[in-house]
């Protein structure tokens, strides 16, 4: 609470002072009466702050849900029947600054007596009191409407948006701009798609196309462009914090967080629908598309790990905030992160729904995991099955014996009144087998010795092998019997008269010398009648024998074909073993594990646990109804399917608001992270509907609403200033003219290697390093001096280290991927000039340009206009530039041309 | 240009409809260093930070314990089981640098920087700052930024951002390295976190300059000036088909600051123009290589106050080197590395302060010096160094608006915790921006739903130490 800190002398205990004031003496046996008796202390004592004018600590007591709730520091309010668990009766019986009421005196001893009783008794509120209706009131929360666009006094643009600026700007006084030209249109709109120039050929083609729908065709020529991708991949990067380094002082390079970048380039490429999208990053992993779990841990890292619990589970912590941060701010526009430690001081997130999320992430930690390919992932899963079979045969395996040895086996079964006995043999462990004694056992009583014994053969001319040895008490190869078969054999025992028996014993050579003709396969049965034999046991349920050390294969294996689940798992294994795949490439997309409970923690300190929490969303969208141990894939994948509920508020009108703002330079949302009490109001809030409800309507398509956009005379308007625009609004937020702004970063150097001639367009792979290779502990990260061809590709897929600006363009505020960056600053600063007018890349680049000019033959100047500015030069600019060509050179020329405000801003 | 007024009649009128985040301040992009009042009479103008990477020992410098000699090789008390960053703690260990009496003063502080101690009579001692973390990389964004992660803006930047310059030739905030390298957080030292890019710190120092200043080799002096010229023709011809917009406007004009950054970032680094005496206090020429070159940095710094920088970040120490050998991280073998970084540190620091003084400037300048966090007043286990301590450690005030000689809060007997008037780094931001003419709580900037501050919710001014 705001208290903490302030100290102030407590006048009083709790005084047991039996005055008179309102609600004493009650009655023993009724239930207190709270409109009597409670609420008029609360309302003298506890309404001043926490009631309808002032709710301190988000707390208000004239409210049922939200006393019982508690205030933003997560502690539960009231809790019926257990006073000792709320805190309202611990902050009014608290020592020292905890007390409430903060000024004035405590309350007396009856007051707190009868507040105690309330809870234990149930804390029954008012019948009849105010209803506390608890819905969130902004804007952004409620249900998104279906607008019609509105008429207007002029007819303008063709498209629904245009009626809605135009309402807009005529309740300002203000007037649209007239249509663009044809250059400025078409250099506007690669710039915006692209990031790159069109070529002069693409500028004529268009200006000379006279078809009605030209600028259509256009702008669906360059959606389908994969440079489309390459772009507005980048807008989603700096939103999650990507980098290719984990950040923190060791900032360690990250080298397969790059197929997580050409995930998102290709899923905007096939315009993967955005429900699908968000699905895939949540929850890739449950539909084969694991690269796009990258999302999950785009953000810093902190490998520097501490010694102190406390200290580990705090960077755990603060991992877990970055995922459940980035969620928010990217899907949602909420700023989550704020209630980690109490209730969103502005939006209605309870601390208790930044918990739930975390829960929601808790099996994810940062690190790779394969990525496989479809064809491997069909094996994978394949292998699964088998591997659950396995599971399954294994599960039948405590219920085996265990395996035969060639020294000792017992056989129990359940008494049997047998008249003889005899053991089958139908396989050994080579050559014929040998017994050394059979044992009949009949309770204490070894019934075989006084047995008459009788065999299907015995082993010829050997005084050691006898038939008589199988029952004669002794043990050993030296008195033992052998079947004249190999392999095979039967060695019967006729008991001398009839009797219980209940178990068998045998072996091969007890004295542990002979480990060869090992019976291992085998039956040994009862006779219970004077034509019936009875199985009692054999080999079949007995388990696989190690093989013996120094054994070769498993022929010495004792009972190879002893167990049919022993087989049938030899089997199995053998099978997953032939089911290979490809060395998968790692991907950097969160290691998943099946996480613990998560515990809300007071005031967000890792030490101070409270309640467990279930994995869910945030309460004001409802709820997942996942249980507290739910599957770590189904939490994630859940959150997904409810982020991407039509129902949702939130979720389209954000993207929408994101694909506008990436258009015109600002949002009809000026925050396009934060639709909160504290982000900005939406300056056409019937335009934001009506463009999510196309989202949605598009079946989610990102294409569709850049077409609804990009087909507006909204997007077409000039640039051109106006003394009353200007004068009204001059950041243009009202769209009286295009908005003019620089270029970002990635955008300049890409369209300098462009006119330079040297752009790579390869697409995809692990990308290219301004900085010098170094193998420190803590990585050091030096720029190149120059740069070739290998890093003349789009700065997309330049290595992004983290919290290191990237040389000479990281100047251009690029974000540092240490925080969400949802909107890019753009500042101008001389440091941007120095770099963009004596940096080497540059002078390189204007050397080639100039080269390139040079070979192409004809008028330099003019081939130069047209590829740079996709105009001809005036007759005063060609003679300009003549005259300073011909006194400094043409690289001279092109330097200039690439620091040109003409080229690094959209028009 | 009327454009500024058209910016304020909309944002005015955006605002009163919630349109417009409430940023507090609105930045012309024009001139986003032209200088703006502070909210009170500051008592300092400029701010020179002299950081000491890597958590320098307080225990073993400035904050003298008699009973942690007495208690020389003991058991902390209280410390049974005591787990530190590194691990295990072993006994007390005695400074392991004698201290003595310094200054009229007679503060008493240790032979490992005796320089700085001979000042005493101008310094005013924090000896009960305490941080939150145990860890450098997060230390140091904690006390250059308010915050353990990364991506806040750095005191500097707060500072430029608040009150612009003085100088229109230099950058407002320059960041001078070690020059041995970089600091473990690097540019997140002096980075803008989400405060547009113009407020960040530039970085160079005395062997460094600024990167892309000079006129690039293979191109004459007068093709480059005529290549400007002509590049100002071209723009200036653009500019006709957008009047009054004041982006293209800026963009012209950080063309003109950059050509006045060539002239000027040059003549400020050239130290040839100091007398031998000044070089000499410094000690710039000094056969230790690592010492005259942050020598050099410190005279740089000078420099940089004399001219107006608002804000001068100076680091004494690098990581790359591994731990405690380029900088105070002595966990093993603390008295072998503080005997390389003491005289590095100690006799141009105390030159700085010293030079500033006699030059009238230190009345307008605050010079801080400060670490990440503190060491503990135990050896490791098996070690003859000293743990990370976040719970205790001291920083130097001096200079305007400050009290002198002068000592503020204490740590426990040995130096373990911050025991009386504990001063937490939010603490310590506040006051600095306080002796600025800066109200801590009223220096925001709106980011991703909150009015971010240097201070997050927290601090106080510690008024103790204002004179």
């Amino acid at each position: 609470m705001g208290i903490c800190g302030v100290s102030w002398t407590v006048l009083l205990t709790l005084l047991p002072q039996a005055g008179a004031e309102v609600g004493q003496d009650p009655v023993v046996g009724t239930k207190i009466n709270f409109e009597r008796e409670i609420e008029p202390i609360l309302a003298a004592r506890c309404i001043k702050c926490h009631g309808p004018d002032k709710q301190k600590e988000g707390l208000r007591l004239d409210r049922a849900a939200s006393a019982f709730r508690g205030g933003d520091s997560g502690e539960p309010g009231i809790v019926p029947g257990d006073s000792a668990r709320s805190e309202l009766f611990r902050r009014i019986t608290a020592n020292e600054h905890d007390r409430m009421p903060f000024k004035g005196e405590p309350l007396t001893a009856g007051q707190v007596a009868l507040i105690e009783r309330w809870i234990d008794e149930g804390a029954i509120w008012s019948e009849n009191g105010p209803v506390d209706a608890d819905q969130p009131t902004h804007w952004s929360f409620q249900p998104i409407g279906d607008p019609s666009p509105p008429l207007t006094g002029r007819s303008w643009g063709s498209s629904p948006i245009d009626a809605f600026v135009l309402r807009r700007l005529e309740e300002e006084g203000l007037r649209p701009s007239p249509a663009a030209d044809r250059v400025t249109l078409i250099r506007r709109l690669f710039l915006d798609l692209h990031g790159l120039l069109p070529t002069p050929a693409r500028v004529e083609a268009f200006i000379r196309d006279r078809r009605e729908d030209a600028w259509e065709r256009l702008v669906n020529e360059v959606l389908a462009s994969p440079r489309y991708g390459e772009r507005w991949a980048q807008h989603w990067l700096d939103v999650v914090q990507y980098a290719d380094s984990h950040g923190f002082e060791m900032n360690n390079p990250r080298p397969n967080a790059y197929q997580y970048r050409d995930w998102l380039i290709e899923a905007f490429n096939d315009d993967v629908p955005y429900h699908r999208f968000i699905f895939e990053q949540l929850a890739g992993d449950t539909v084969g598309v694991d690269a796009a779990t990258g999302f999950l841990v785009a953000g810093a890292w902190d490998q520097v790990e501490s010694k102190l619990p406390a200290d580990v589970a705090l960077q755990r912590q603060d991992e877990l905030t970055a995922m459940v941060n980035t969620t928010g701010t990217a899907f949602l526009g909420l700023t989550l992160g704020c209630a980690r430690c109490h209730a969103h001081k502005f939006d209605p997130v309870p601390q208790r729904d930044f918990y739930a999320m975390t829960a929601v992430f808790a099996g994810v930690r940062h690190g790779e995991r394969p990525l496989y390919s479809k064809e491997d992932a069909l094996v994978l899963s394949q292998r699964a099955e088998t591997e659950v079979e396995i599971e399954s045969l294994r599960s039948e395996l405590p219920r085996l014996r265990p395996a035969i040895t060639s020294r000792y086996n017992e056989e129990r079964f359940e008494p049997v009144h047998a008249s003889a006995v005899r053991m089958r043999i139908f396989a050994t462990n080579g050559a014929e087998p040998c017994i050394d004694e059979l044992e009949i056992w009949s309770g204490e009583i070894n019934v075989a010795l006084t047995a008459v014994p009788s065999s299907s053969g015995d082993y010829p001319n050997n005084p050691k092998h006898k038939l008589e040895h199988i029952n004669d008490g002794q043990f050993g190869n030296p008195r033992s019997w052998i079947s004249n078969e190999s392999g095979s054999g039967r060695i019967r025992l006729d008991l001398s008269e009839p009797v219980m028996v209940d178990r068998v014993v045998w072996g091969r050579d007890r004295h542990a010398q002979f480990a060869d003709r090992t019976p291992t396969n085998y039956i040994i049965e009862v006779r219970v009648a004077p034509d019936r034999w009875t199985m009692v046991a054999g080999s079949q349920d007995r388990l696989l024998a190690p093989p013996p050390p120094g054994s070769i294969g498993g022929e010495d294996r004792l009972s190879s074909g002893t167990s049919e689940i022993t087989r049938r798992i030899f089997e199995a294994e053998e099978r997953v073993r032939a089911l290979k795949t490809a060395s998968p490439d790692m991907v950097y997309a969160g290691k998943l594990e099946q996480p613990g409970p998560i515990h809300r923690l007071y005031r967000g300190d890792v030490t101070s646990k409270r309640e467990a929490v279930a994995p869910d969303t945030i309460s004001v969208l409802g709820t997942l109804g996942l249980a507290m141990d739910a599957p770590e894939k189904e939490r994630r994948a859940a959150l997904a399917r409810g982020l991407t509920d039509p129902s949702n508020p939130l979720t389209a009108r954000v993207m929408a608001n994101r694909i506008w703002y990436h258009h015109f330079g600002t949002g009809i949302v000026s925050t396009p992270g934060d639709f909160g009490a504290n982000g900005g109001r939406p300056s056409h809030p019937e335009l934001l509907d009506w463009l999510a409800r196309q989202l949605m309507r598009g079946d989610w398509s990102i294409k569709h609403l850049h077409r609804e956009i990009l087909n507006s005379s909204t997007y077409r308007q000039a640039s051109g200033p106006s003394a009353t625009g200007l004068a009204r609004d001059a950041g243009a937020r009202l769209l009286w003219r295009f908005p003019p702004r620089r270029l970002e970063a990635e955008v300049i150097r890409d369209c300098i290697l462009q006119l330079s001639g040297s752009l790579d367009l390869s697409m995809g792979g692990p990308g290219f390093s301004t900085f010098k290779p170094n193998d420190n502990y803590v990585r050091v990260y030096t720029p190149k001096e120059t740069t070739g061809p290998t890093e003349w590709r789009r700065m997309v897929y330049m290595h992004k280290v983290r919290m290191e600006r990237a040389p000479l363009f990281g100047a251009f505020d690029l974000p540092d991927a240490g925080q969400v960056c949802p909107k890019r600053s753009l500042s101008t600063t001389a440091i941007q000039a120095l770099n963009l007018f004596n940096g080497i890349f540059v002078l390189q680049q204007a050397q080639r340009m100039a080269e390139r000019l040079t070979e192409l033959g004809g008028d330099p100047v003019e081939h130069a206009y047209r590829s740079a500015y996709g105009r001809k030069p005036s007759t005063r600019e060609a003679s300009a530039a003549e005259t300073f060509i011909k006194e400094q050179g043409l690289a001279a020329f092109c330097r200039a041309i690439l620091n040109s405000n003409e080229l690094v801003f959209l028009p | 240009m009327g454009s500024g007024l058209g910016v304020m009649a909309m944002a005015n009128l955006l605002k009163a409809e919630g349109l417009l985040a409430d940023d507090a301040l609105q930045i012309d992009p024009g001139a986003p260093h032209a200088a703006r009042l502070p909210h009170f009479a500051p008592r300092a103008r400029n701010v020179v930070v002299i950081f000491c990477s890597g958590a320098l020992s307080h225990v073993d410098s400035f904050d003298y314990k008699p009973e942690l000699i007495k208690h020389h090789d003991t058991p902390l008390p209280g410390g049974d089981g005591l787990l530190t960053f590194q691990g295990a703690n072993g006994n007390l260990k005695q400074p392991l640098y004698k201290f003595r009496p310094r200054g009229e003063c007679g503060k008493m502080t240790s032979d490992l920087l005796p320089h700085i101690g001979e000042l005493s009579d101008d310094l005013c001692y924090i000896h009960s700052l305490h941080t939150k973390t145990a860890t450098h990389g997060p230390g140091e964004n904690c006390m250059s930024t308010g915050f353990t992660l990364e991506g806040f803006p750095s005191m500097g930047a707060w500072a430029t951002y608040a009150l612009g310059s003085e100088c229109d030739e230099l950058p407002a905030f320059v960041a001078i390295p070690d020059p041995r390298g970089v600091p473990q957080s690097s540019i997140n030292n002096w980075g803008p976190g989400f405060l547009p890019a113009a407020f960040q710190g530039t970085p160079f120092n005395a062997a460094n300059p600024v990167r892309n200043l000079a006129r690039p080799a293979g191109v004459s002096a007068e093709t480059d000036r005529a290549t400007r010229a002509y590049l100002r023709s071209l723009n200036e011809e653009h500019m006709a088909r957008y009047e009054g917009d004041f982006e293209l406007a800026a963009r012209i004009s950080s063309y003109e600051m950059a050509a006045r950054m060539q002239l000027s970032v040059p003549e400020v680094t050239d130290l040839s123009s100091e007398s031998e005496h000044t070089r000499r206090m410094y000690g710039t020429d000094d056969p230790n290589t690592n010492k005259a070159g942050f020598a050099r940095n410190c005279l740089l710094a000078r420099r940089l106050i004399e001219r107006g920088v608002r804000f001068v970040q100076l680091f004494n120490g690098a990581y790359a080197m591994g731990e405690g050998v380029g900088n105070w991280d002595g966990h093993k073998q603390l008295k072998t590395d503080y005997d390389v970084h003491g005289p590095i540190l100690d006799q141009p620091a105390a030159a700085l302060i010293r030079d500033l003084k006699q030059r009238g400037l230190l009345e307008e300048t605050l010079v801080v010096l400060c670490t990440e966090f503190g060491r503990m007043p135990t050896f490791q286990e098996n070690t003859n160094g000293r743990d990370h301590n976040p719970k205790g450690f001291t920083a130097i005030l001096a200079g305007a608006g400050v009290k002198a000689p002068f000592t503020y809060g204490s740590t426990d007997e040995f130096g373990w915790r911050a025991q009386e008037n504990p001063v937490s780094v939010h603490d310590f931001h506040a006051t600095i921006l306080h002796l600025l003419g800066l109200d801590h709580t009223r220096l925001t900037y709106y980011h991703n739903g909150l009015q971010r501050r240097l201070t997050d919710v927290f601090g106080e001014v510690v008024k103790g130490i204002l004179s």
